[in-house]
Parts: structure tokens; C-alpha cells; sequence
């Protein structure tokens, strides 16, 4: 029951990488500025991130293993997203779930099942629930930049690592934000990859965590390619997210993200309004 | 008719069998002091039923936008004028709250429910039973207090504690999502979980601000115990009603309608109880009293014959009957009012405490004492015990004095 927009950042919208280019000239301009660290404040960092996303489109197909002590499950899924306020995610395999969808339009969603041929608009009352089984929840899929609304963000360390620079921010959340959480902890590379995110409560003991497993290039960007959210609290409870492909930048049309695309199947192809710029 | 010398000897007979008498008003008495004890248990738990109701958030009259009873969302809710106070005359209203209530989720950091969230003007609260409750923590400071009283049990379920923030979710006046961290100023405990797991209080003026709306869901007012009959509570509605116009005003009857025929059925339980009794008592009654006219065949006999008439044999037997029943039902009114003095901090049914709350109750049942009850049971009790001695009496007049007299 997270409620952070980086996860859904992260997880379905790969797009905390940047290109190669910035990337480079960063590295470059950074050169110049060692050996003290560059003066970035936390809230730059979150700020620069979360601008990464604006307007982007991307395409992913992932896989989704959620895990427990005494079972296992894979799923297959791909998803659409375009900025921070527009997602649609339909299942593949195993073809128990294939069709599945989730549509997310702003703060709305929808999800829709072939079997039942119905799409339901989710109250706010599930939005806590775990999304298709696992350790993610609906909120988790929902958020947007809450972080910089209602937080106070605190650079607490910097370190060094494979030519990166890595931030560890404390999330704080102010005094009446709509945050359950303590704080949260949030460990960033200084070209926005993520590499983890855990929350604590109040009690400040932590809950959650997630972590990036793997950091690969796909579709021309660096991101987090393997991640896993886990329950800290219980043992060998975990989801973990695969990116097996990844498109950035597509043109997709606002009639993918509409009920009629979520429940007829469509894709940007059979929509006609795909293609990569 | 010589009254007094029938008194005389219906009081002698009465004495001659000491033994015969005693038997007989101990029956009486523990009957009418076993009735009188259920009566003032059940009035207990009918007081009790409509306490329940009336204090946890019913009150006696409620207004309620149309709607809200079928959609209780903050879109069914209406403005009430600033400084608004009920036309009531003073004496008959207790107390009244005008609140938001709204379902709403909360959230802590390991836990989801599902909360009727309350916008409450602490000071008006007294009236329900969050005005009563004791906390860990401290109870809101104003309409503008922006922080919850969330019950133990909900607080157990949350795990999570006086100080710690929660995230409320609902719905606004436009129909979209409101969230917002609220810090938990108290927890309560009620008389009963459901209320615990039911409730999250917050002020109002809070909760106006969060919804986007100045308007609240409801107005409930309390009238006072001994102004709350029926026809009083039916002329303030209708005052009410009057000023509300368009707005549903409701009777706690109207409102819980289940609570409603429990209590009215509450009413005739009392009835049937003393029919029971009653009548296991009767059939002893009216046997003593046959034994009684069958031993003194020879005595009717030479009464007659010496001239009484027999409208006076008849008077005799029953005064004898209602002498008993009288004495019968006094000391039965003392023993019955004793054990309820006895009994009056409460019979404790924690024990039972899940199964007697789902019967309106709360956990401790104190018996009530209605001067109305006693004298109806005294009433009906000396009715019964003229009605048990006709047959005997007429019995005694069927005596022949002839033949009494031969034998």
C-alpha cells in the first residue's frame, strides 16, 4: 500500500533514465566539478526526475513474478504509458489472467475483465488493495508528485559508486500530508536511476522496500530494468518487475487510453495511431 | 350490607388457618415480586435499547436531507443557517448537534478500513456517546480541530496509536476524491466494539474545509427523558418540520425502525410476563380458596339460614381474596423493589457481552423501577384475585342451608 508516485516512476514508466545524450554531457560537466559534489539539493533531484516525465510516451513489455513463502506466480504484461497521468497495462500470460486491464486516467481507474466483458470503475476504497495480486497496490499505479507536495526532502548522503554519484534522500512527509508513511528513504543515482525506496512507519521501522536488482539499457535508456518490492515485515514476500522491452518517445493517440481501448483490446497499432517519432 | 362485619370475617377465617395463609401470600408475594423484578429488567434493557439508539448518533428527532438516508454521502447534506438553534421550548430539548457524517476509508501505514467519518462541534457533543466516553489522549478542542478520535478497537485494527497520522479518504461535494494525514488526538473507548470500529470523529469546521462544502448531513437533537413521549416527540417534529422545509425530520422510530418494535414489543413482554405468573398463581389462589368455602359448608350454611343474603356471602369470599392479594402483592412490591435496590449498580453481561450487543444492549443491564409499573402490577393483581375468587364464591352461594346445616 504504497503511496509514491516513483514506484509507478519506476515500474510502469521507465523513463527515470535519460537519454544517452544528457547523460553524457553530464558526465562531462561533472568531471569538472569533482572533487566536491555537485550542489544539488534533494528536492532538485526529485524535481529532475519527475520532469523526465513529463509529456514522455513509452511502451514496455514486462514480466511480473510475485512471490511467496509457499507459491509463485509469472505473469506476463505490457503497458502504454504517456506522462505521469495516463496508463494502460493489459495482462498476456499466463492466459488465466490474458486480457486483464488496467486503465488509469489521471487520478481514475478502471480495470476491465475479459471474462466478465466489464469494465469497473475502482472506488477509493479499493485503491489500497493489491493490484492483480501483488505487492504493488492500485495507489501504488496512481500516484503523482506527491513527493515534492507533501514531503519535506532532505539530502542525507552522498555517495560514490561505478563512476555514479548516489543520493540518498529522506522523504519526510509534512505535518497533514495524506501519507501513512514515517519517511521514507530513497537512494538515487545521479542520472535519475532509482535504486531504492523503502518506507517506514511512523515508528520509523521499515515496512517496504523497493529495490532495483538490475540496471540495463533498453529501448536507449539506462533505467532499472529488475526490480522487487518486498514486505519487510513478512518474510519472502516479494514482487519483482522484469523489463524485457521497452520503446520511449512513441506517438500515442488519446483514444488508447480510453474505456473503449481498454475494453476492446485495441493497441496503438490496431488504433492506427502508432509509430516511433 | 354490614361491610365491616364481612371484614371482620373474612379477616378471622383469614387467621384461623395461620398456616394455610402464610403458604398463600408467599405465593403471592414471590410471584409479584418476581414480576415486578423482570419488569424493571426489562424496562432496563428497554431503556437501554433506546439509550443505545438515541446516543449513538440517532438522537429523539433527526433531519436529513432526502437522500441521504438511501445515499448517505456529503451530496445529500443541506445548509444549515449560522447561529441556527431549534424553536423548541427549553425545558423539552436536552441538547443538539449538527454534524457531517460520511463513509470514508482510512488508512494506516499496515491497515485499510471502512469508517463512518463524523464532523462534530465537541462542545455540542454531550448528547452522544462521545461525550461520555473516556480516552487515552485528550478529546478535540474545537469545530476547527483538525485531528481524530478513532476508537480502540478501529485503533487495534490500525495498529497504530495517540499521535500518529492517518490518511483519510472521501468523497467531496463535486463528487471527486478528498484525502488528507490526520493526527489521531485520542482514542475512545466506547461500550462496545461496533461503536469503536464505526466512528472516527473529527470537527466539523475540519471536515467542511476537506469536503469543500459549508453544509453538514444532519442536525439531531435530544429531548429530555421526561419530555420524550411519544406526543411531545411528535409536536416538536412537527415544529421542526416547519422550519426544515424539504428536509426529511425523522423520529429515532423512523430513523431505527428495528430498535422501534424491540421496544414497543418490550412493552407487551411486560404484559405477558405478568399473565404468565399471574396465572400459575391463580390456579393456587383459587383452589386455597375452594378448600377454604368447602371446610366452612356448615358455617355458609347457618349464615344463610340466619338471614345473610347471598350477595354477602359473595362479598365475604372475595373480600377474604383480595385481603390476601393486597398483603400479597405489598409484600411482593417490597421484596421485588429490594432486589432491584439490590441490584441497582447493574447485573454485569461482559461475559455475554458480543451476543448482548447485538441485542441493543450494553454490557452492564441496570434494572429500572417505573412507579407506573408498580402500580399496574398491583392493579392487575388485585383484579386477578377478585377474578379467582368468583368461582369460590360462587361455590359458597350455592349452599343450601338445609342441607349445611344436616350435615
Amino acid at each position: 500500500m504504497s503511496r509514491n508516485f516513483l514506484i509507478l516512476m519506476t515500474v510502469l514508466l521507465p523513463l527515470f533514465a535519460v537519454s544517452a545524450e544528457p547523460l553524457a554531457a553530464g558526465a562531462d560537466s561533472q568531471l569538472e566539478a569533482v572533487p566536491t559534489a555537485p550542489p544539488v539539493t534533494a528536492r532538485e533531484l526529485i524535481a529532475g526526475a519527475i520532469d523526465l516525465t513529463r509529456g514522455r510516451t513509452s511502451y514496455a513489455r514486462m514480466s511480473m513474478l510475485v512471490h511467496r513463502p509457499d507459491w509463485e506466480r509469472k505473469s506476463s504484461l505490457v503497458a502504454w504509458t504517456r506522462g505521469r497521468e495516463d496508463a494502460l497495462i493489459r495482462f498476456t500470460e499466463p492466459a488465466r489472467d490474458a486480457g486483464n486491464a488496467t486503465l488509469k486516467q489521471g487520478n481514475r481507474m478502471w480495470t476491465f475483465t475479459p471474462k466478465l466483458n466489464r469494465t469497473i470503475r475502482l472506488p477509493f476504497s479499493l485503491m489500497s488493495q493489491s493490484w492483480a495480486g501483488s505487492d504493488f497496490s492500485y495507489n501504488d499505479l496512481s500516484r503523482t508528485d506527491k513527493l515534492l507536495k507533501f514531503y519535506d526532502l532532505e539530502l542525507i548522503g552522498t555517495d560514490e559508486a561505478d563512476g555514479h554519484l548516489i543520493y540518498t534522500i529522506e522523504a519526510v512527509p509534512v505535518d497533514d500530508a495524506p501519507v501513512v508513511w514515517g519517511k521514507e528513504e530513497i537512494v538515487l543515482r545521479d542520472d535519475y536511476v532509482l535504486l531504492s525506496q523503502t518506507f517506514f512507519d511512523q515508528s520509523l521501522i521499515p515496512l517496504k522496500r523497493m529495490e532495483t536488482l538490475d540496471i540495463g539499457e533498453l529501448g536507449g535508456r539506462v533505467f532499472g530494468v529488475r526490480m522487487r518490492m518486498a514486505k519487510l515485515d513478512e518474510v519472502d514476500h516479494y514482487t519483482e518487475v522484469h523489463y524485457l522491452q521497452a520503446d520511449f518517445d512513441l506517438s500515442l493517440g488519446d483514444d488508447l487510453f480510453t474505456l473503449f481501448a481498454l475494453k476492446s483490446g485495441a493497441t496503438p497499432e490496431s488504433l492506427g495511431s502508432a509509430g516511433i517519432e | 350490607m354490614p361491610v365491616r362485619l364481612l371484614l371482620q370475617l373474612s379477616r378471622r377465617n383469614l387467621l384461623r388457618h395461620r398456616r394455610r395463609t402464610f403458604m398463600l401470600l408467599l405465593a403471592i408475594s414471590v410471584a409479584v415480586s418476581g414480576v415486578t423484578f423482570m419488569n424493571s429488567l426489562i424496562r432496563g434493557f428497554q431503556h437501554d435499547m433506546r439509550e443505545a439508539v438515541v446516543v449513538n448518533m440517532t438522537g429523539d428527532i433527526k433531519v436529513l436531507a432526502p437522500g441521504y438516508r438511501d445515499d448517505p454521502s456529503i451530496e445529500n447534506s443541506f445548509v444549515l443557517a449560522d447561529g441556527w438553534a431549534p424553536d423548541l421550548p427549553v425545558d423539552l430539548v436536552d441538547g443538539w448537534a449538527a454534524r457531517i457524517k460520511v463513509p470514508a476509508v482510512i488508512l494506516s501505514e499496515r491497515e485499510t478500513r471502512g469508517i463512518q467519518l463524523v464532523g462534530v462541534d465537541p462542545a455540542s457533543e454531550r448528547i452522544s456517546f462521545i461525550g461520555s466516553v473516556s480516552y487515552a489522549g485528550e478529546p478535540l478542542a474545537s469545530p476547527e480541530d483538525a485531528r481524530l478520535l478513532v476508537g480502540k478497537a478501529l485503533a487495534e485494527q490500525l495498529q497504530t496509536a495517540v499521535g500518529r497520522r492517518l490518511v483519510i479518504m472521501t468523497q467531496g461535494s463535486d463528487g471527486l476524491n478528498r484525502e488528507a494525514g490526520f493526527r489521531i488526538a485520542g482514542i475512545y473507548d466506547a461500550d462496545g466494539t461496533g461503536l469503536e470500529k464505526a466512528f472516527v470523529f473529527t470537527g466539523v469546521s475540519a471536515l467542511q474545509r476537506l469536503l469543500d462544502a459549508k453544509v453538514v448531513t444532519e442536525v439531531s437533537i435530544r429531548l429530555r427523558e421526561e419530555g420524550s413521549s411519544a406526543a411531545e416527540g411528535f409536536s416538536a417534529r412537527g415544529r421542526l418540520m416547519d422550519y426544515f422545509t424539504g428536509l426529511d425530520v425523522l423520529r429515532w422510530q423512523e430513523l431505527e425502525p428495528q430498535a422501534a418494535a424491540m421496544f414497543a414489543f418490550a412493552d407487551s413482554a411486560i404484559f405477558i410476563w405478568f399473565l404468565i405468573m399471574m396465572g400459575a398463581l391463580i390456579f393456587g389462589l383459587v383452589n386455597t380458596l375452594i378448600t377454604s368455602v368447602m371446610e366452612r359448608v356448615r358455617e355458609f350454611g347457618m349464615l344463610r339460614a340466619l338471614g345473610m343474603r347471598p350477595g354477602s356471602v359473595v362479598v365475604q369470599v372475595v373480600l377474604e381474596s383480595t385481603l390476601v392479594m393486597a398483603l400479597g402483592v405489598l409484600i411482593g412490591l417490597g421484596i421485588g423493589s429490594l432486589l432491584v435496590g439490590w441490584l441497582a449498580d447493574g447485573i454485569d453481561l461482559s461475559a455475554w457481552a458480543e451476543g448482548v450487543e447485538l441485542a441493543g444492549m450494553r454490557s452492564l443491564l441496570v434494572p429500572r423501577l417505573l412507579p407506573g409499573d408498580l402500580l399496574l402490577v398491583a392493579l392487575m393483581s388485585l383484579v386477578f384475585g377478585v377474578l379467582a375468587s368468583l368461582y369460590p364464591a360462587w361455590r359458597a352461594v350455592k349452599v343450601k342451608p338445609l342441607e349445611a346445616l344436616r350435615r
